[in-house]
């Protein structure tokens, strides 16, 4: 049957235009009404704003905490795709190649932390930092390495790096079954004429597997990047709260702490938008970056 | 049917829903208006709904409970709608926004500031109602401990609850072992070397995650001690010169003292408030800094041989008394309140000395009226019988008075410093100067 094209049409509107209201209602209206927000100052608890124009952004750019939250910031989003996509690759890998029996075992233990609430994992590893009691001290301490404890979170210098290991751990099975995905889509032949010509485990690697998943591998870094720019402050909030002297505050901790502590809900629309504006460079530098050409064997 | 949903008349159908969805979500603004409240125009003047809404924290619930029931039966026109609970004050604050809010709130926990409400003009000036009102015969504002706070003058909330921060410590264990309750802070420091020793823990701990427990509960009291209710007044409004004043440099020295002699522990940075409370009670410290309300709050938690003793928080100087500076938890009537009548008979009805002595057993904390006396009262834990002779001894004690609490803006900054000094990695000086630069960040933002 051959469709009219008005027919065509209205079905296409049929599908796009409750999609674009509900778009419009819970996406673009709250990030429209952020950017109206940063012009006024406004405790966030009354009706009364005052406009009081480009007064937030000057203050954001004279806030000396505010750079320090976009390097923690980094720093997290650096560790995280570094420490994440490694080990996510070397399991994935591990996991397909290498025909281990307990595979699906595995699989179900990398994956676990992903079911987890955040809130879970942030409050189970602060246990594990905890100073007295906690799992890392005493197993330092039962290997002889007393000199290396410390209170890891409550120390300004070790309080930021001690967020990493929680949120790659928590990280790791998601990207690993991407990774899987990827790479059982990889035909089998292509490993057998590698050996054929003579290729090493490691160059079957470096040749046929990572660029035939480079897609997976992109999507998974981006992924990585866009939810440590805007979701690191559930960890941060849960573990440390910004502290120790702001020592782990990232940006949307920081947001938080402006918003809803100190009644400066302007101020935090305003440290909204520069994180929407960041995030946005960000990924538009990623996908510069991180562009190649698709390959097929 | 079929044709109905072809052609033209489809998208006339797509339009209406359209416009129906747009509609349905906006059109739920003036119907929710004008419902409960009442108008309390009722017999006798009061009736209809009352919203209350109160924080539940350490001092649990159990004494509202028991206050609104009594209400209720001496108003039985009027049914109380409770809005309860320990985030109440998030939960609550759309209401607030949209100026629809509760009759009658109790100002205390997290997410609640009383200056910040009074600024954005959201409580109700009670500068008139306070002077009708009479506890046994005796005008309110003559039988308050400390009085209300004001605001050029004008008084927008009654002080409820007389809260205090001091230090506690566990007596069983000082008593079994010999350590003295230090009276000043030279005992202090030589009773915490005294218990590094003997018990090998680091005796002093608090939360790292709030520092303004350390702040309220020590450096507080200590200002009180050295400079009285002047220096106090001035470190809280952030004058220029206060916080690297001599007498504030002596104090921040002796928290200086305390880090190098390793008698704060080391992990506190990390700790919320809970976690130090449960190392302090678990005996990994020996002194703590919180208010009346911990023995409540941590009810469930507490060993079988422990006992809470309080002190206030020994920073004075020897042969000086202890200061403690009161911390008030308000009640108050919105400005927008939709049964006044009834809020203002609800606030009229609390300040009596028969709830003062269920609420002090109920909580083990002192509501803020005189001349209520505990001392005979099986119910009331022994602490809060010590703490308060303590308190109403003058030789003892004197009690300083805060102009009204440090603004966050204020309060954030400075005891984000004061972490860093506590860990040791800025020195007393170091730290006078950050909190008078914050001081003077907050006295820009705020002309």
């Amino acid at each position: 049957m051959v469709q009219s094209k008005k027919q065509k049409y209205t079905f296409l509107a049929f599908c796009l235009i409750p999609t674009f209201i509900m778009f419009s209602i819970f996406t673009l209206y709250p990030l429209f009404s952020g950017l109206y927000f940063s012009f006024f100052e406004w405790s966030g608890a009354t009706q009364e704003k005052t406009f009081i124009g480009f007064d937030n952004y000057i203050k954001l750019f004279n806030d000396s905490i505010i750079p320090r939250t976009i390097y923690h910031d980094y720093f997290l989003v650096a560790t995280k795709v570094v420490g994440i996509m490694v080990l996510a690759l070397f399991f994935a890998v591990a996991l397909t190649q290498l025909k281990i029996k307990e595979a699906p075992f595995y699989r179900i233990v990398f994956f676990f932390p992903n079911i987890m609430s955040v809130v879970v994992i942030g409050i189970l590893w602060a246990f594990i930092y905890n100073p007295s009691m906690g799992l890392v001290n005493s197993g330092l301490e039962a290997i002889g390495l007393e000199s290396w404890t410390r209170a890891w979170l409550g120390n300004e210098d070790w309080a930021l790096a001690s967020l990493v290991l929680p949120s790659v751990w928590a990280g790791i099975g998601l990207f690993m079954l991407m990774l899987m995905g990827g790479i059982a889509n990889v035909s089998k032949s292509y490993y057998e004429a590698a050996e054929i010509d003579g290729a090493n485990e490691w160059q079957q690697f470096w040749k046929v597997t990572l660029p035939l998943v480079w897609p997976q591998i992109k999507i998974s870094i981006l992924y990585i990047v866009i939810t440590t720019l805007n979701g690191s402050f559930i960890i941060v909030q849960v573990m440390t709260g910004g502290g120790p002297n702001n020592s782990t505050h990232v940006m949307g901790s920081y947001l938080y702490q402006q918003a809803f502590q100190q009644y400066d809900f302007g101020y935090g629309a305003t440290i909204g938008v520069m994180i929407l504006i960041i995030s946005l460079i960000t990924v538009l530098i990623l996908q510069f970056l991180m562009r190649r050409e698709r390959v097929e064997y | 049917m079929k044709k109905l949903l072809k052609g033209p008349v489809s998208l006339l159908w797509m339009g209406l829903l359209t416009i129906g969805l747009a509609a349905g979500c906006s059109s739920d603004d003036d119907s929710s208006g004008d419902n409960g409240g009442g108008d309390g125009s009722g017999e006798g003047g009061v009736s209809g709904e009352l919203e209350l809404q109160y924080f539940v924290g350490g001092y649990g619930d159990s004494w509202w409970k028991e206050v609104i029931e009594d209400f209720e039966e001496e108003y039985p026109d009027v049914s109380v709608v409770e809005h309860a609970g320990p985030n109440i004050n998030e939960e609550m604050r759309s209401r607030w926004v949209s100026g629809d809010p509760p009759d009658v709130v109790y100002i205390d926990g997290a997410g609640s500031s009383e200056t910040q409400m009074v600024e954005d003009g959201q409580l109700m000036n009670l500068s008139d109602l306070v002077e009708d009102i009479e506890v046994e015969g005796e005008p309110l504002l003559d039988s308050f401990i400390v009085e209300p706070a004001t605001y050029d003058d004008e008084i927008y909330s009654l002080p409820l609850v007389f809260d205090t921060w001091g230090t506690w410590y566990n007596e069983a264990l000082f008593e079994d072992e010999g350590y003295e309750v230090p009276a000043d802070f030279d005992g202090f420091m030589d009773t915490m070397g005294e218990v590094q020793e003997g018990e090998d823990i680091s005796p002093f701990v608090t939360t790292g995650q709030h520092p303004y427990y350390f702040l309220r509960g020590v450096l507080y009291p200590a200002f009180g001690a050295s400079g009285g209710d002047e220096l106090l007044n001035d470190v809280i409004t952030g004058a220029e010169g206060a916080w690297t004043s001599d007498p504030v440099v002596e104090v921040m020295e002796k928290v200086q003292e305390m880090q190098e002699a390793g008698y704060i522990d080391d992990g506190f940075g990390a700790l919320n408030h809970t976690q130090s409370q449960m190392d302090f009670l678990m005996g990994d410290n020996a002194f703590i800094p919180v208010g009346f309300w911990l023995p409540n709050e941590m009810a469930n938690d507490i060993p079988e041989d422990f006992e809470f003793g309080f002190v206030p928080s020994p920073m004075n100087d020897s042969g000086e008394p202890y200061s403690i500076v009161p911390d008030l938890r308000p009640l108050a009537i919105a400005e927008e309140a939709e049964n006044p009548e009834a809020a203002e008979a609800f606030v009229e009805f609390v300040f009596k000395k028969e709830f003062a002595r269920s609420f002090s057993e109920h909580t083990g904390a002192i509501m803020n009226l005189n001349g209520v006396d505990l001392s005979e009262n099986e119910e009331v834990p022994d602490y809060l019988i010590e703490a308060n002779d303590m308190i109403n001894d003058e030789e003892q004690v004197q009690i300083n008075n805060k102009p009204h609490p440090m603004s966050s803006d204020l309060e954030e900054p400075i005891g984000n410093s004061l972490v860093s000094l506590m860990l040791g990695n800025i020195t007393a000086e170091e730290f006078t100067e950050e909190a008078e630069q914050a001081a003077a960040e907050y006295r820009e933002s705020n002309e």
